[in-house]
């Protein structure tokens, strides 16, 4: 080979190199910008589901028309009807409202406004009989056309709200009677047909039972058997079975674990539906696989000095493992249990199969009530046709992987902080 | 009533552990007397004894009583051959929903004296419960007390129920993947008795929404051709090799670099942030696929005059690729590691270059390692539920097309199991036969790709 | 020499660990408050022979102990018997210090504790504090007992060690190359202690050190290929050995 063909063959070899390393860069650079496409959707569309519009009417509290007095009991102020009132003041919005569009002027404040009158007026039983500006939250479709998540210049049969609407809205907008609050609501509410009402509390409120029950089920037991499988299990056949069992559980498809508790815990033990009870109960046989593993990583961290240290003692097997290796190998435990449970808060689909998909309009409070989870309320919502819910799912994602990045974070926090390094 | 007998029981537990501790230790302190283990123990022991087969009680009963009751009860309808097993389960929670006052409709009248004896047999069955426990715990203190006595060695007895409750643990285990092959299989039996497991497999029309069985005539009809599974199959593969086109040369690539070329500040942060793809839910990809990428393709697709649908196997297929690419990657990155840097020392001290090395000997050395971790991937993308339930769409063809929607084993479980979930029926068991076809799928790929991992991590252990 | 007590005495130990051999019909004499050393070539069951003394070969499931151990006249190679009452008489201080990371006060408290030595707190705050004292330790670290044992030196963390096997009080201490992770001051120190020891309790010690061995002991036990090749007084061995082999192992043509 000449020099000059060497130094041709050398450059080809360095091309060859250099485009080797970038289809490295390529691919992670191609990996990290699908996370922040991802991520940057989801807020992007999300963040606005923590606001919500309202409009400023004048509400005229009239003691007739409302049928009660200031002596009325508040079982039957609930009892009576603010419609009334609430469409009068709708009415004096526009005073040439033609009398077809009346039903159009109403139906721009959520159906829960007169509700929303009812608790005003219970906190203020001073305002009967006086004119007050109250705050009601305007219907789904002009709450989305004022975030801009809706298009106002399209022909009117393509919208969901009339040019008359339309018309109303912009004046309020003009006099400043349109104005924008924090959704907490968002949080405490259960789900509702109607985006604006629909909130996350009851799925939250699962989440956190199902967890719950979950950790309390998972922990000790996962914590128990890596210790046997680590320090106790002779070497024998049925260890080597149980432990075969258990790495190949942590990679069984989460649906066949739906598929266990719909055919054992439902079919045949009659344990209740939709519950947190039996969710837990899945989730925790799904997470179980995934404490012991890094539990047991931890345990075999823990060198074999401090185990002859203690048992040179006279202390005996269990005394050893229990004061001695498990207190060292508890920040590498915990932080997989941790990382676990934030897995199982992500589930969906085994959730599903039991029944955690029913439409829950009131918050749980006992693992035995049926309740929904926050990623199947995200299933649920994505699956709603309305132009609302699309906000409200991106911000129930918000949320979840608010969770996440939170548990996450302290799990790697506990690592790093507790685990100690053998030499 | 559970939760008293459990309060009850810890309480009991609970005192006993303190009793049997100052006990011994007061005995110690007066009488001078050496007892075999610390007092502490002693409590554990006493404590044990009083909790332990108290709630072993307690659970069996509580499993088993409501099957007495139903036996009782139902013992005055099995004598009618007019009524089959599942009638008899219908009345039967019909007499339950009657008794707890839940009963919607016009109640039965021949129904109400046996709701009234559930009730009734109910609180025998609640009280008995009671009075057993209260007398095994009793019976057991007793007991347990006068072994104190005698100075047994309590440490041991101790540990050894410590011992024991450990083992259990670890079997709950191999009880859970029991429990799953069970289910499946009990179903999935019944299944595969209407519709042969022949057809199953080979059959190339799903639609097990027609297999409504209205009378004896048309059961057979209905059944036959609704139920081959083929296109599923198909479907689930076809979905899973798009993903891994996607997940394979990216996540590879990806572990290539971090582990041979990004300098330990880059590594640092960005090994970490590809992980985080894996940690997001995949109902959150699901979303994404169905809203942002399906509509995308779509758009993109009429720009240059082709009909793509917004349910589509390549939107699945691209978005579960992305979630999947970060199995790939670390488990590329941990193989690379591990091969030993003395092979790499040889290759470069030849004069090769960085890629050279890692193309002739680091990859060659890892390579079992890499497939393994590939093997892995494959077992996620087959097992993956939400993204294709939200995103693939439901049409059970065979199509080599991935612009049209395509249908998974995993979605038909959902669409199936969701909302009317009547079990004896071919359409709900289906499922099941999915489900176990997909489990034992798993199975093997997981198993063999444990294995070659295993074995070459061992290799350069 | 007719008022010495014999402590330990085995016979016709043999140790096998699967179908290996380790120790062949070991059958020698410790006696009480004697400093008996061991030594050998690497790998000729030293180790091994002194882990049979406390049932610590018992940690290893493939290993098998035959024959008799006896301490005090009493059978401790028996099935039935309680390893841990064994390991409370018969305390062992391993090659490398291994404290418990946990604070210096617990690490001492630890055995107290488990054996129920104490009856208050103040019992226990004695014994660390005499256990302390005894392994020279006591004040050097009095003001830091809450600070974990870990942060010590390798020496100091040696001495709490030894101060953890004596909190117990034991009969014999066993010491497993007590000194080869140590530095030569740190060596002298924990001989010197040794020293000292051997008036309350009987030790025995493995070491790799003909000096060290020549230091402290009264007795000295060689071993070669898992068989005892001499046992006899230091002074004999050291001076004037029966065995050739003992003669080239000591001169340093071997091993």
């Amino acid at each position: 080979m000449t020099s000059k063909q060497k130094e041709i063959f050398l450059k080809k070899r360095y091309r060859a190199e250099n485009r080797f390393k970038f289809f490295g860069i390529f691919s992670i650079t191609l990996a990290v910008s699908f996370l922040g496409i991802l991520l940057f959707n989801i807020f992007s569309s999300g963040l606005s589901a923590f606001f919500k519009t309202k409009i400023l009417l004048k509400i005229n509290f009239d003691e007739k028309k409302l049928g009660i007095n200031i002596n009325t009991s508040e079982k039957e102020i609930k009892a009576s009807n603010f419609n009334e009132i609430l469409q009068e003041a709708l009415l004096n919005l526009d005073l040439l409202t033609p009398e077809l569009k009346k039903i159009e002027l109403i139906d721009i404040v959520s159906v829960d406004a007169t509700y929303e009158l009812k608790r005003f007026y219970l906190k203020h039983k001073d305002q009967l009989n006086k004119m007050i500006e109250v705050s009601l939250t305007l219907s789904d479709d002009l709450d989305q056309l004022h975030k801009g998540n809706f298009p106002r210049d399209i022909p009117e049969d393509r919208r969901r709200f009339s040019d008359f609407q339309l018309k109303v809205f912009d004046e309020q907008n003009a006099q400043n009677k349109i104005i924008t609050e924090f959704n907490f609501s968002f949080f405490t509410n259960a789900d509702s047909r109607d985006p604006e009402l629909a909130g996350i509390g009851s799925s939250l409120m699962g989440s956190l039972l199902t967890l719950l029950v979950c950790l309390i089920l998972s922990f000790p037991i996962g914590i128990l058997a890596a210790i046997y499988l680590e320090e106790f299990a002779p070497k024998n056949k049925i260890t080597e079975i149980i432990e075969i069992n258990v790495n190949n559980l942590a990679a069984v498809p989460s649906i066949v674990f739906g598929l266990l508790g719909l055919g054992i815990f439902l079919n045949y033990f009659y344990l209740p539906r939709s519950t947190p009870l039996v969710g837990g109960l899945v989730l925790a046989l799904m997470t179980l696989p995934r404490i012991i593993i890094p539990c047991r990583a931890a345990l075999k961290a823990v060198p074999p000095s401090i185990r002859e240290g203690a048992l040179a003692l006279g202390a005996s097997k269990v005394q050893t493992v229990m004061h001695n290796v498990v207190p060292l190998a508890m920040p590498g435990t915990l932080s997989g249990t941790i990382i676990g449970l934030s897995q199982a808060l992500g589930e969906t689909a085994p959730l599903i199969l039991i029944g955690m998909v029913a439409f829950i309009n009131v918050v749980p409070f006992y693992p035995i009530d049926p309740s929904a989870v926050l990623p199947v309320q995200v299933y649920l919502w994505s699956e709603s046709a309305e132009r609302g819910f699309v906000e409200k799912t991106s911000a129930t994602i918000i949320i979840l992987i608010f969770f996440l990045a939170f548990m996450n974070s302290f799990a790697i926090y506990l690592r790093n902080k507790f685990e100690r390094k053998w030499s | 009533m559970n939760l008293t007998i459990i309060t009850l029981i810890i309480v009991f537990s609970l005192s006993c552990f303190f009793f049997g501790k100052t006990r011994v230790s007061n005995k110690i302190k007066i009488s001078g007397k050496k007892f075999n283990s610390l007092p502490v123990y002693y409590g554990y022991y006493l404590a044990a004894w009083c909790g332990l087969p108290a709630l072993i009680i307690l659970f069996f009963w509580s499993f088993s009583d409501l099957y007495f009751i139903k036996f009782l009860i139902l013992s005055d309808f099995k004598a009618d051959p007019t009524i089959d097993k599942n009638k008899l389960n219908l009345i039967f929670t019909e007499i339950v929903s009657i008794a707890e006052k839940k009963f919607s409709g016009q109640i039965p009248k021949n129904l109400v004296p046996y709701a009234e004896r559930f009730l009734n047999l109910n609180k025998i069955f609640e009280l008995s419960k009671l009075a057993v426990i209260s007398s095994t715990i009793v019976f057991s203190i007793f007991f347990s007390y006068k072994q104190i006595l005698k100075n047994i060695k309590a440490r041991e007895s101790v540990e050894k129920v410590i011992r024991f409750i450990m083992f259990f643990c670890a079997a709950i285990a191999v009880l859970t993947t029991l429990g799953i092959v069970l289910s499946l299989l009990f179903e999935s039996i019944k299944f595969f008795t209407v519709v042969p497991i022949f057809d199953f497999i080979t059959g190339t029309n799903w639609a097990p929404g027609r297999a409504f069985i209205r009378d004896a005539s048309t059961e057979i009809a209905d059944v036959e051709n609704v139920f081959g599974a083929v296109p599923l199959f198909w479907g689930t593969f076809f979905i899973a090799a798009i993903a891994m086109c996607v997940a394979v040369p990216v996540g590879l690539f990806s572990g290539i670099y971090m582990a041979e070329y990004a300098r330990s500040k880059v590594r640092k942060i960005v090994k970490p942030l590809i992980e985080v793809l894996a940690g997001i839910p995949t109902v959150v990809y699901g979303f994404f696929a169905a809203l942002t990428v399906g509509p995308f393709f779509r758009a993109l697709g009429e720009t240059i005059g082709l009909d793509v649908s917004s349910e589509s196997a390549l939107a699945a297929g691209i978005v579960m690729g992305v979630m999947i690419i970060p199995y790939v990657s670390s488990l590329t990155d941990d193989v690379i590691n591990a091969v030993p840097l003395a092979l790499r020392e040889a290759s470069y001290s030849m004069g090769a270059t960085k890629s050279e090395t890692i193309k002739k000997v680091v990859l060659p050395a890892a390579l079992p390692g890499i497939v393994g971790a590939i093997l892995l991937a494959v077992s996620r993308a087959v097992g993956e539920t939400m993204i294709v339930v939200m995103a693939a769409g439901l049409g059970a063809r065979l199509t080599i097309n991935p612009l049209e929607a395509s249908t998974t084993i995993t979605t038909q479980i959902v669409t199936i199991l969701v909302g009317d979930q009547s079990f004896n029926n071919p359409k709900t068991q289906a499922a099941f036969a999915l489900g176990i076809t997909l489990f034992f799928f798993t199975l093997i790929i997981n198993i063999i790709a444990l294995q070659t991992v295993k074995k070459f991590k061992e290799q350069y252990d | 020499m007719i008022n010495e007590k014999i402590k330990i005495s085995t016979k016709n130990l043999n140790v096998f660990y699967g179908s290996k051999q380790a120790l062949f019909d070991i059958s020698i004499n410790l006696v009480q408050n004697k400093v008996t050393a061991l030594i050998g070539p690497s790998g000729c069951g030293k180790s091994t022979f002194i882990r049979c003394l406390n049932r610590m070969n018992d940690v290893i499931d493939i290993c098998k102990v035959e024959g008799s151990i006896k301490i005090d006249g009493d059978e401790i190679n028996k099935k039935d018997l309680d390893v841990n009452l064994i390991r409370e008489k018969v305390g062992m201080v391993f090659q490398k210090p291994n404290p418990f990371p946990k604070s210096i006060y617990d690490n001492i408290a630890y055995g107290p504790r488990i054996h129920g030595l104490a009856e208050n707190r103040e019992d226990l705050d004695n014994i660390v504090e005499h256990s302390l004292k005894k392994a020279a330790l006591w004040d050097e670290v009095k003001d830091r007992l809450t600070q974990p044992g870990t942060g010590l030196s390798g020496g100091q963390q040696q001495r709490l060690c030894i101060a953890r096997t004596i909190s117990i009080n034991p009969d014999v201490i066993l010491m497993d190359e007590p000194c080869s992770a140590l530095d030569p001051i740190a060596t002298a120190k924990i001989e010197e202690l040794i020293d000292e020891l051997k008036e309350i309790y009987t030790i025995v010690i493995v070491t790799h050190s003909m000096s060290q061995a020549a230091r402290v002991s009264q007795d000295t036990g060689f071993f070669h290929l898992g068989k005892i090749l001499e046992f006899n007084s230091t002074e004999k061995i050291f001076k004037n050995p029966d065995n050739k082999l003992t003669q080239d192992y000591i001169t340093g043509r071997f091993g």
